[in-house]
């Protein structure tokens, strides 16, 4: 199977170690990996923060691009809800018929990384080792907006060594938002400080998730407060094995 | 943020915006965590009710679709509610403004040389701040319900719209009605508090022969109007006064009476996650011999009719006022209700406060919101929140944009700049380099970025930010498909 | 009659241009309410007995007492329960009936009494329309033997009595069997109550602190 990564701007800039682990993961499983140097952004950003033309010409070339192929896959649960929510408001607004029925088209082929392990590959075991004590935060866009489910568990469930540690008020949002982080900082702060708590009250050394933007916010709180707790995106997890355990991880 | 009596500015013309009016509550522990109290415990017992519901999403689609065809059809639907009201031996009555309203209502109190008047809670007067209006025209005004008692005698305002003085605890309440009703000896005892509201109030249900309400429905068929209440002060309001004025917004109609089947279903469980609220009471004109002889409905529109012409904007009139929303909302969790300048709060104050204000104030409402969905998912006539925020925060945007001093707003530049760097992937490539030669003056030696200016500030203010790894995915991909096997790493 | 205004057109007006693209001509609006998908669930599928246990459960949980009693046996079940509630002065509503009204208590045969009257008094027995087991809820109509809506308010104790025929499980079949819609209707669902202080329940504001449910099984029960 031939699959098309959109790494999304923030990952290829900020946590290219996830898009490693996805290759790793990927061909470990038998697909076959592209990559569009094109690429650059969804037009999340933009469009969440009321800039709705210049979240409409980041969403054209994203249809643009990968128009022609088989499948995509996007380790970012935010910016799956993106493409799947806004991109036909967008369309439907600013764009043309051709543009709407390419769009239409290419939907139905892009995944969220655990939708694709789970729904498309049909692989639960991915053949990971992750010896360490973990929790799971439920990204407010993979639980609403995707309705991911059980997918995480059931790919979390068969990680071998990994000891997972139920999270309290799991699908409470972590504060990040977007530009909300920084237009609403000291909210976003109280609702960090609150989700935080939780976090730390589980006693894991990992906090993971399917959206590393939450994982910046929370991660760069817990390096703030010597929490002792770090985050890793669930790819990493999933990437991991006896041999070659997930980059940086002792 | 002086200490003292807190007086939160509910009128959104002149409120300040929301995140510098959340910096005294976040930092007010005790504001804090009466909010929080209160929020968990009604989204416990709601979280209960609803698994219970086994046809909950289908009352939901019922309740939106019911909703969304009363909408549609507001004209004829209002229409027939005035006919039948009015054939029934109500009197109906039209307000374009707020103004209109209150000015309304004054009139019919002085037609019954009414020096006092005894109220239902209704979020809508608060709206039209019809109280002030009617104590400056001499006309004393008695708020009968319990959190409505609390506040009007603690000079405070609503944070909620179904539990308004949730921000108040026990011994605040103890303390306002130990000072206001001059019962020194007052404990702190919720059922003595209680006690003392039903005293302070009962000869007032007795003497006062006017009364006002607000409605939870119109029926259209029938030409009757719901109020949903827990206390029975409703129908005392309703039931032992010679006159009875209701204001009601022009969206609160339903088409037929049986549609309360669906409504009052899902409002009670939605609102204070109870199967069903302890007082539901309807009425239809006038009954002789059987409450009110006098019954008048005003009709408000106060910019409704302008939200109802706008595609996206229009779901915003389908609530029902049982905050859902807010309850689920962790934004409103940690700031309750005043930092909105309205009486309308939380998620659904969000986006029906700019609105209401057509756009000329609360401008920095639709931006208070995450996004994170919880509003959406428990609204139980499917108000897509989260999208009616996006469109406002567009056409915020849009008007802001234009104005010169955005310039070089960071805000604006950033965004301005980022669409260029995301045109093109040389660009971004290009912005990625200097970015991390940018970044790298602020990166400490652990990798870490602790501190950065302008807008980066806030962001530093409590959290770190990883500094830029030297190489980008991109590269990564690269430079591993320029080597012959896969040995990348 | 409607107060004559200028605002009734200009906001009806602004109204239907508002809705110009979406609303109906008048001959299409009842198709089109007709075609709202309504899949909840309309008739429960409890047996008789498990929707009277079911009403019982649910009133009890929100504080209002329940007896069963029969055909027979009512008259002495509301003596009982008067003689138990230690009050002495009763409301009756117009058409209450006369074997109801046991010995031994002052009545006061509610024929326009005013609210000082009413208020005096410190209990209240009626009937009821209906009764909602999902909700626990008590359905007035306020015909003769439910009485004015007065009187079920300023008593401080409320009994009511009502049919096992009457109990339905949903909120819907209720809307099945009232035929003619109401002009006044109160619905019950336990004492008056508030959570206002705290998120506390306390029970009993302004309305009756006390609901007692007599509930009248057939005799074939």
């Amino acid at each position: 199977m031939r699959v098309s990564l959109f790494i999304t701007c923030y990952n290829d800039t900020l946590f290219p170690e996830t898009g490693r682990a996805v290759v790793k993961l990927l061909e470990r499983l038998g697909v076959e990996l592209e990559f569009h140097p094109r690429q650059t952004c969804c037009g999340q950003m933009h469009a969440n923060t009321g800039f709705r033309a210049e979240a409409f010409s980041q969403a054209k070339r994203f249809v643009r691009l990968y128009q022609d192929t088989e499948t995509v896959v996007i380790p970012s649960s935010s910016c799956v809800a993106m493409i799947r929510d806004q991109y036909p408001g967008l369309f439907a607004e600013l764009g043309n018929e051709e543009l709407r029925k390419q769009f239409a088209a290419l939907l139905p082929r892009v995944f969220e990384l655990s939708e694709f392990l789970v729904d498309r590959l049909k692989v639960e075991d991915v053949g990971a080792y992750f010896p360490h004590r973990v929790t799971y935060h439920a990204s407010c866009h993979g639980v609403r907006a995707l309705h991911l489910g059980d997918r995480p568990w059931k790919l979390m469930n068969k990680v071998r060594g990994m000891e997972q540690v139920p999270l309290a008020n799991l699908d409470r949002c972590c504060g990040f938002g977007g530009t909300f982080s920084v237009k609403n900082a000291e909210v976003s702060s109280a609702m960090l400080a609150v989700k935080l708590q939780d976090i730390v009250a589980t006693g894991a050394e990992f906090c993971t998730a399917l959206d590393n933007s939450c994982l910046m916010h929370l991660g760069g709180a817990m390096h703030r407060q010597y929490a002792g707790m770090k985050t890793i995106h669930l790819a990493e997890i999933l990437a991991s094995t006896e041999t070659s355990p997930a980059e940086g991880v002792a | 943020m002086s200490q003292g009596v807190y007086h939160p500015v509910l009128d959104p013309a002149k409120a300040r915006p929301f995140p510098e009016a959340v910096l005294p509550v976040l930092r007010n522990p005790q504001l804090r965590k009466n909010v929080a109290h209160a929020i968990d415990v009604i989204q416990a017992k709601r979280g209960k009710l609803v698994v219970e519901k086994t046809d909950w999403q289908a009352l939901r689609t019922a309740g939106a679709a019911i909703r969304t065809h009363a909408l549609e059809n507001l004209g004829a639907y209002l229409t027939q509610f005035e006919e039948r009201c009015t054939a029934a031996g109500g009197v109906v009555h039209w307000a374009a403004d707020a103004a209109e309203a209150r000015q309304i209502i004054l009139n019919l109190l002085r037609e019954e040389n009414a020096s006092e008047v005894i109220k239902i809670k209704t979020m809508t007067s608060a709206e039209i701040q019809l109280n002030p209006f009617l104590e400056a025209a001499g006309v004393r005004t008695y708020e009968t319900d319990l959190a409505e008692i609390i506040l009007q005698l603690g000079e405070d305002e609503p944070s909620h719209i179904v539990v308004p003085a949730l921000h108040v605890n026990r011994a605040q309440v103890r303390e306002i009605f130990a000072r206001r009703m001059g019962l020194k000896d007052l404990s702190d005892d919720p059922r003595e508090l209680t006690n003392a509201a039903r005293n302070y109030l009962r000869r007032k249900f007795l003497d006062i022969p006017t009364a006002i309400s607000g409605a939870n429905f119109l029926v259209a068929e029938t030409g009757s109007v719901v109020v949903v209440e827990s206390e029975g002060n409703g129908r005392m309001c309703l039931t032992l006064p010679r006159t009875m004025i209701t204001l009601a917004g022009i969206e609160k109609v339903l088409p037929r009476f049986q549609d309360l089947e669906v409504m009052l279903q899902v409002l009670a469980r939605s609102a204070t996650g109870e199967r069903m609220n302890p007082y539901t009471s309807i009425w239809t004109g006038v009954t002789p011999g059987d409450g009110p002889q006098k019954f008048h409905v005003v009709l408000l529109d106060n910019g409704r009719s302008s939200i109802l012409a706008k595609k996206t904007e229009r779901q915003t009139l389908k609530c029902i006022r049982c905050a859902a929303c807010m309850n689920a909302c962790p934004v409103y969790r940690q700031t309750g209700g005043h930092a909105y300048g309205s009486v309308y709060p939380g998620p659904i104050g969000a986006i029906l406060t700019p609105q209401l204000m057509q756009m000329h104030h609360a401008q920095t409402l639709p931006f208070a919101s995450s996004l994170c969905g919880a509003c959406y998912e428990v609204c139980p006539v499917k108000i897509n929140i989260p999208e009616v925020l996006l469109e406002l925060r567009s056409q915020v945007v849009n008007q802001e944009r234009r104005e010169a001093g955005r310039l070089f707003d960071p805000m604006y530049l950033g965004l301005r700049i980022a669409n260029l760097i995301f045109s093109r992937a040389w660009i971004f490539h290009t912005a990625q380099f200097f970015g991390r030669i940018g970044l790298g003056v602020f990166t400490r030696k652990d990798g870490w970025i602790h501190s950065l200016p302008s807008v980066g500030g806030k962001w530093t203010q409590t959290r770190d930010l990883r500094g830029l790894p030297k190489q980008t995915f991109h590269g990564w991909w690269a430079a591993r498909a320029a080597k012959p096997s896969g040995e990348a790493k | 009659m409607s107060a004559p205004s200028k605002s009734r057109e200009n906001i009806l007006e602004r109204v239907r241009a508002a809705t110009k693209t979406v609303a109906l001509p008048p001959a299409e609006l009842a198709a089109a309410f007709a075609s709202i998908p309504r899949d909840y669930i309309r008739r429960g599928g409890m047996t008789v007995t498990a929707c009277h246990e079911r009403f019982i459960e649910r009133l009890r949980e929100y504080d209002a007492e329940v007896v069963e009693t029969t055909e027979e046996e009512l008259p002495a079940t509301i003596a009982a329960q008067l003689a138990g509630s230690g009050k002495h002065t009763f409301v009756a509503p117009a058409g209450l009936p006369a074997a109801w009204q046991a010995e031994g208590f002052e009545w006061k045969l509610d024929g326009g009494l005013s609210a000082a009257e009413i208020e005096k008094a410190e209990g209240v027995v009626t009937a009821a329309f209906c009764g909602v087991a999902d909700s626990g809820t008590i359905v007035l109509h306020h015909s003769a033997t439910e009485g004015r809506r007065v009187i079920t308010l300023l008593p401080d104790w409320h009994l009511c009595v009502v049919y096992a025929s009457q109990v339905v499980e949903t909120l819907p079949e209720y809307f099945d069997r009232c035929g003619q819609t109401p002009g006044l209707a109160t619905y019950i669902s336990g004492p008056s109550a508030t959570a206002d202080i705290e998120m506390t329940r306390i029970k009993g504001v302004h309305g009756p602190r006390f609901l007692h449910v007599v509930l009248v099984r057939d005799s074939g029960q």
